[in-house]
């Protein structure tokens, strides 16, 4: 399978945005910490505080280096995931056609990016899972099977040291739940590029 | 593919052929050979018949059933025959029945039509040397036939001992006589004269000889409807089950639809030495991988294609080419096993134990020898069979035995899959065996709920409380299972649905059966089609 994995650049510059409440800043660490604690490798994370934590708009910047890193803010970011379309709206124009945009499709209705773009409804899962709170860990899940910016296990290992005590197993059910639409999107891709889109041979 | 070593017992028995003789044209040909005393060969032997075209096709495989190893069917020459459409139809049987025995890996050539003048008496004598000297080639056929017991002096006086086990097993004096079983089968809803709980009374006192409780304990359909709604948990499916293996036990015949042309199929399928012949006609488009460790069990689907395509227009075959295309659409590439047997469903339940422990057996046997991990059906029989049935008589299989929704769901669950506008109005048919059998009727819904139909409407009786198709393992069909196919079929029409979906390939069969009734023209018809299809024709990737 192709995952984006091979071609990942020496150094990624993620933003993570949404809104208050959703868990953005927390997303940025998991993928910050997996990066450095799992995959040792240099990572650095920046966040807006601020009223924006009360709802509004609110993101974290995170890079991820194989090399020290000595500016700490995301110029042009490489990966861009936008759980809101305040969010998203703010962070658009950074977007080359370079860039791979991550969004929560029910929660960014409008995008025109000049780069890939995957969704998920991650929100709607959390839901389904019966805990909207765990919306983020989806969508980190999602995040490392689309980018591999991160690895899996170093991935999971953080979620599970991040999340509550008691709700490990539901959060790694989350994760996995991202993961698998994450996979299962690349998949899907790979397909209709090849013409497959149904399971009747046309 | 592995060839067993063909046992002794079978490969040294003379060989016999069956020359099923029209008494008209060929029978005076016949004489004429026995008047000269001509040699017909002394492993012929000669049965007498008014018209070819009444040896219909379960007669034809019951010869082989029985131990034939040539079956010849000869009848008068094209415009001879007496009756008109003798020799058509005789052509016809002949026909279909050499197609099954070459699925079953028997051999076609096995069988032949001929016709003869009453002249043509030499013509007849070479054809039987001829049919005799390449039987003789082709050896014994692989079909072991076991010999029935003698039967009991008394057949009035079912063993007290074993009645007495059947009661304890399953709990009979529980009973409460409250007759909520009765007002939930549905054949007594159609207003046959039948009663669970008469059937359990009549165990209880003695009674099972009793002609009308004989033939209640052949028509129940082990639906499961009753076992749902009783207080005491009485498990009448389970129950009758064993009933009827007490029965022919007892040599109490069963009452097989279809003159037991399939009991005789499946039957056969006990033999060791038979080795099907299966999957040979896979379209092109489908992957297969010897290898995998995923293998794909098919069922019985294509012999009832070839026995009811003529008749009933079905195609339950497509349903098996259909799973495997969706096993290939998320890149599974299963294995096919090309000696596939009969998972054996149909003779436990109708009452033969004995064969179906052989087959089974033989199934265990052959199918943990492959190293597979998992085993994945579309057949809600094969997959109660293998999954329940067989560990519950201690046969363990070495794999996983997963039903091919249950892998759909957890796929699809995964997501970026969606499903394409279906512009009908769909309704779904509950398999009595996945919904109530094996308590998963939420199931097929779970999939059913992701299609995007113009509308899903559930029928008056649906989910635990469905209603069956009208028939189990062929067994007891009459005007009363008729009466409930129309009856659910006009349950299907009332929702207003344009598409009615099944979930096993014998609904497709018997309520198609009762849509060809002519007196109610189009009032049944109804586009039937399995939920794979269903799910074949609108998945796609995202
Ligand atoms: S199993 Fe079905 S057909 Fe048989 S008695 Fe019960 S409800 Fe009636
Ligand atoms: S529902 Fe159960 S308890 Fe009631 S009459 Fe039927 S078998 Fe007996
Ligand atoms: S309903 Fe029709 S197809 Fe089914 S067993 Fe009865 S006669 Fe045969």
């Amino acid at each position: 399978m192709s995952t984006t994995e091979n071609t990942v650049a020496p150094q990624q510059e993620i933003i993570v945005t949404g809104f208050g409440g959703q868990g953005i800043v927390l997303a940025g660490r998991i993928i910050g910490m997996a990066a450095s604690l799992g995959d040792n490798k240099e990572s650095t994370l920046t966040q807006a505080y601020g009223p924006e934590s009360r709802g509004g708009a609110c993101n974290a910047q995170v890079i991820i280096s194989d090399r020290p890193i000595h500016y700490p803010y995301v110029k042009t970011p490489h990966i861009l995931v936008a759980m809101s379309q305040a969010g998203y709206d703010k962070f658009a124009e950074l977007l080359t056609k370079d860039s791979i945009l991550l969004t929560d499709q029910d929660l960014v209705p409008t995008t025109s990016a000049p780069c890939p773009h995957y969704e998920v409804p991650a929100t709607r899962m959390a839901e389904g899972l019966g805990h909207k709170m765990m919306a983020n860990i989806i969508m980190i899940g999602f995040f490392t099977a689309i980018t591999g910016a991160i690895s899996k296990k170093a991935a999971q290992d953080t979620v599970l040291q991040s999340v509550p005590k008691g709700s490990e197993e539901k959060n790694t059910k989350a994760f996995n739940k991202g993961f698998d639409y994450g996979v299962s999107t690349l998949k899907g891709k790979e397909k209709r590029a090849a013409g497959k889109t149904g399971a009747i041979a046309s | 593919m592995m060839q067993p070593n063909k046992s002794a017992t079978t490969m040294n028995r003379p060989n016999k052929i069956i020359l099923f003789l029209c008494n008209w044209g060929p029978h005076a040909a016949f004489l004429s050979l026995q008047d000269e005393k001509r040699d017909i060969p002394e492993e012929v032997l000669m049965v007498r018949v008014p018209c070819t075209g009444r040896v219909d096709r379960s007669l034809l495989l019951k010869a082989f059933a029985m131990g034939a190893d040539g079956v010849a069917l000869v009848g008068c020459s094209p415009g001879t025959c007496r009756y008109g459409s003798g020799t058509l139809i005789a052509s016809r049987n002949t026909q279909d029945t050499s197609k099954i025995l070459d699925l079953m890996g028997i051999g076609q050539e096995r069988l032949r039509f001929a016709t003869f003048l009453p002249e043509q008496a030499d013509d007849l004598l070479d054809f039987l040397h001829v049919f005799l000297n390449d039987i003789k080639k082709m050896g014994p056929t692989t079909i072991t036939t076991s010999p029935t017991g003698p039967a009991p002096s008394d057949q009035r006086a079912l063993p007290r001992e074993d009645v007495a086990a059947l009661i304890a097993k399953y709990d009979i004096h529980a009973c409460q006589d409250c007759g909520k079983c009765s007002s939930a089968c549905p054949l007594a809803l159609v207003g046959k004269p039948f009663s669970a709980r008469g059937i359990a009374s009549a165990v209880i006192n003695n009674d099972l000889y009793k002609s009308d409780v004989e033939e209640n304990v052949w028509s129940c359909l082990t639906c499961g409807l009753c076992y749902e709604r009783c207080p005491s948990a009485v498990n009448f499916p389970d129950f009758i089950k064993e009933l009827r293996h007490l029965y022919r036990k007892n040599t109490i015949q069963g009452e097989e639809a279809h003159g037991g042309f399939l009991h005789s199929l499946m039957r056969s399928m006990a033999s060791r030495d038979m080795t099907p012949n299966r999957w040979r006609n896979l379209p092109e488009d489908l992957q297969i991988d010897q290898e995998s460790p995923v293998l794909f069990y098919g069922g019985c689907a294509p012999y009832f294609d070839i026995f009811f395509g003529k008749h009933l227009d079905v195609h339950t075959e497509k349903i098996l080419f259909d799973g495997i295309r969706l096993l290939n659409f998320f890149d599974v590439h299963p294995r096919l096993l090309g000696d596939e047997r009969c998972c054996g469903h149909d003779l436990l339940w109708s009452g033969e134990q004995k064969h179906f422990g052989q087959v089974a057996r033989l199934n265990v046997e052959r199918l943990n020898s492959l190293g597979i991990t998992t085993m994945i059906t579309t057949c809600p029989e094969c997959y109660m069979t293998f999954k329940t049935t067989y560990p519950s008589q201690g046969l363990q299989l070495n794999f996983e035995v997963v039903h091919l929704y249950d892998f759909l769901e957890q796929e699809i669950d995964r997501g970026a899959v969606q499903f394409s506008a279906l512009d009908q109005v769909i309704t779904f048919q509950d398999s009595c065996r996945l919904c109530r059998l094996e308590s998963r009727a939420e199931l097929p819904r779970q999939l059913l709920n992701r299609l995007q139909p113009t509308r899903f409407s559930e029928m008056r009786e649906s989910g635990n409380a469905a209603m069956c198709c009208g028939n189990t393992a062929w067994t007891g069909c009459d005007a009363f299972s008729k009466a409930m196919q129309v009856k659910r079929l006009q349950q299907a029409r009332e929702t207003g649905a344009d598409l009615l979906i099944t979930s096993c390939p014998k609904c497709q069969i018997h309520l198609r059966c009762a849509m060809q009734d002519p007196f109610r023209g189009d009032e049944l018809q109804m586009e039937m089609l399995d939920l794979t299809s269903v799910i074949v024709k609108t998945i796609q990737w995202k």
